[in-house]
């Protein structure tokens, strides 16, 4: 069930793509996101060394002062999504909650006429990607159908970003997906598990050992969740010269 | 029903509860606590995804054939139901002939169990998740059992929301994402260190769980500061700032 509903999704993300006449990139699952959840804006921050650290794509300009502010301010709940690696859903602003963690920010971003901030970590376990920001003019809760289309579009913002940080440059975010839908098979251990034994066996990041496994799912045609436990199982070791998207 | 374990397995849980905790160490204490107190072979605690899945959190043993029956109730099984309908859900004698779940009995059957109980782990109106219950015997648990069964699924719940004031109804969705994200984190810590050492992944989960506990660190603090360490040596050189 989960599958298909990150199909109709990934769906959404091409088409928005192809509507603008470019490949996909982190800035139309931020499109789709504002969109499927019917909210006013979006952002996605990418993170270094778990902060948040420059501003990666915007829906508008309003987006963008709420995005730039937090920067500047260093407080807001794209930080405290990266340290606490959780959610922020705060459905309403004026909550006096909000007012006492960012007092800087919260007040500021009201005036900017924001009601409700969404943020959610582009995350996988240790591996800290950046942060997808989402506001509401109006205060009001995410329905739980929403909250799980956000999290799902999260995910695929986390794998392209990852992909362009650590892809084959010439292939940019592109690398881990060409064009077709990531495999979001996010939750079985053994891709976990899997990332974890390639940061040992590739001598690499765990962010790129995550790439690494997915770039090599894709050049094989496997399932990523396949290819995960024949590592797992030690039947499989990559190579440490393995090319990304490059044959065995 | 030894009263004497019952009571040590509730004090030890208070006193966890009582101090500052890793959630994913909690709901492994309770799992090895359930398995001991109820007489039963394996426990899991699985948690709801938004994102349409349940999730394990924590389970009594990492074997493979355990963790594949509480992938498999994703799409049938006494987990999902009693999620489903928030209702305990009883699965016995699941060797017999027209199992109500039939690739769920036999991936169960094969992996040695003949009995199962799901317990809803509730919050008001909310099901978060259920916690399993696995024997190797056939015939039902007794109501005596089912009810402490139930009382510790709830003091999972509790544990679980814990760390945070949950009087924002968002803060419970908040709080589970970052518990599945630990179980990511601990996955991965485990990975990494099976590689480097050449051990199985239930003997680095349980080197990272005996590392965190000696050094008064949270599980998901190890895990992470050694996924991300430039090196694979274990225990990491120190550089301790115990931050959440």
């Amino acid at each position: 069930m989960a599958d298909s509903r990150a199909a109709a999704l990934w769906g959404q993300v091409a088409a928005h793509a192809a509507g603008q006449g470019r490949k996909v990139s982190v800035a139309d699952v931020c499109a789709v996101a504002v969109s499927s959840a019917q909210l006013a804006g979006g952002w996605v921050v990418a993170a270094r060394g778990g902060d948040p650290d420059f501003v990666m794509c915007v829906t508008h300009p309003v987006s963008e002062r709420l995005a730039e502010l937090q920067l500047t301010l260093g407080e807001g709940p794209c930080h405290d999504v990266l340290a606490s690696a959780a959610p922020v859903l705060a459905a309403d602003l004026g909550d006096e909650e909000f007012a006492r963690r960012w007092p800087g920010f919260a007040p500021a971003a009201r005036q900017l006429g924001a009601g409700a901030l969404f943020a959610f970590p582009l995350i996988v376990g240790a591996i800290r990607a950046g942060v997808l920001g989402l506001y509401r003019g109006s205060p009001g809760p995410l329905p739980g159908r929403q909250l799980g289309d956000l999290l799902i579009l999260a995910d695929a913002a986390t794998v392209m970003l990852l992909g362009s940080v650590h892809g084959d440059a010439e292939d940019g975010d592109g690398a881990a997906l060409d064009g077709q839908a990531p495999d979001l098979a996010l939750h079985r251990a053994e891709i976990d598990q899997a990332t974890g034994m390639l940061t040992v066996q590739l001598g690499v990041p765990a962010g790129e050992a995550f790439v690494r496994l997915r770039a090599y799912a894709y050049a094989q045609d496997r399932r990523l969740a396949d290819v995960a436990g024949d590592i797992v199982s030690r039947r499989l070791r990559l190579p440490r010269d393995q090319n990304p998207g490059g044959g065995p | 029903m030894d009263t004497d374990l019952l009571s040590d397995t509730f004090v030890d849980l208070a006193d966890t509860m009582v101090a500052d905790f890793d959630v994913i160490d909690f709901l492994h204490v309770l799992t090895d606590r359930s398995v001991t107190l109820l007489a039963a072979s394996a426990a899991g605690v699985m948690l709801a995804d938004p994102r349409g899945e349940l999730r394990v959190a924590a389970a009594s043993s990492e074997e493979a054939g355990l963790l594949e029956l509480f992938q498999l109730q994703n799409d049938q099984g006494p987990c999902l139901e009693c999620f489903r309908t928030g209702r305990a859900v009883t699965a016995t004698d699941l060797a017999g002939p027209a199992p109500r779940w039939p690739r769920f009995a036999e991936a169960a059957t094969r992996a040695g169990f003949a009995t199962v109980e799901a317990l809803p782990m509730r919050l008001r109106d909310q099901v978060i998740g259920a916690l399993n219950l696995f024997r190797a015997d056939p015939g039902q648990f007794d109501p005596a059992e089912l009810r402490i069964a139930q009382a510790l699924a709830d003091v999972a719940t509790i544990g679980l929301l814990h760390e945070r004031n949950v009087r924002r109804r968002e803060a419970v969705s908040e709080q589970l994402q970052g518990a599945l994200n630990s179980r990511v984190t601990i996955e991965q810590a485990k990975g990494k260190l099976a590689e480097r050492l050449g051990i199985d992944m239930d003997r680095a989960f349980r080197m990272l769980r005996d590392y965190a506990r000696n050094s008064n660190q949270h599980l998901t603090d190890v895990a992470r500061d050694f996924v991300t360490a430039g090196t694979a040596d274990f225990p990491p050189p120190a550089r301790h700032q115990p931050n959440r």
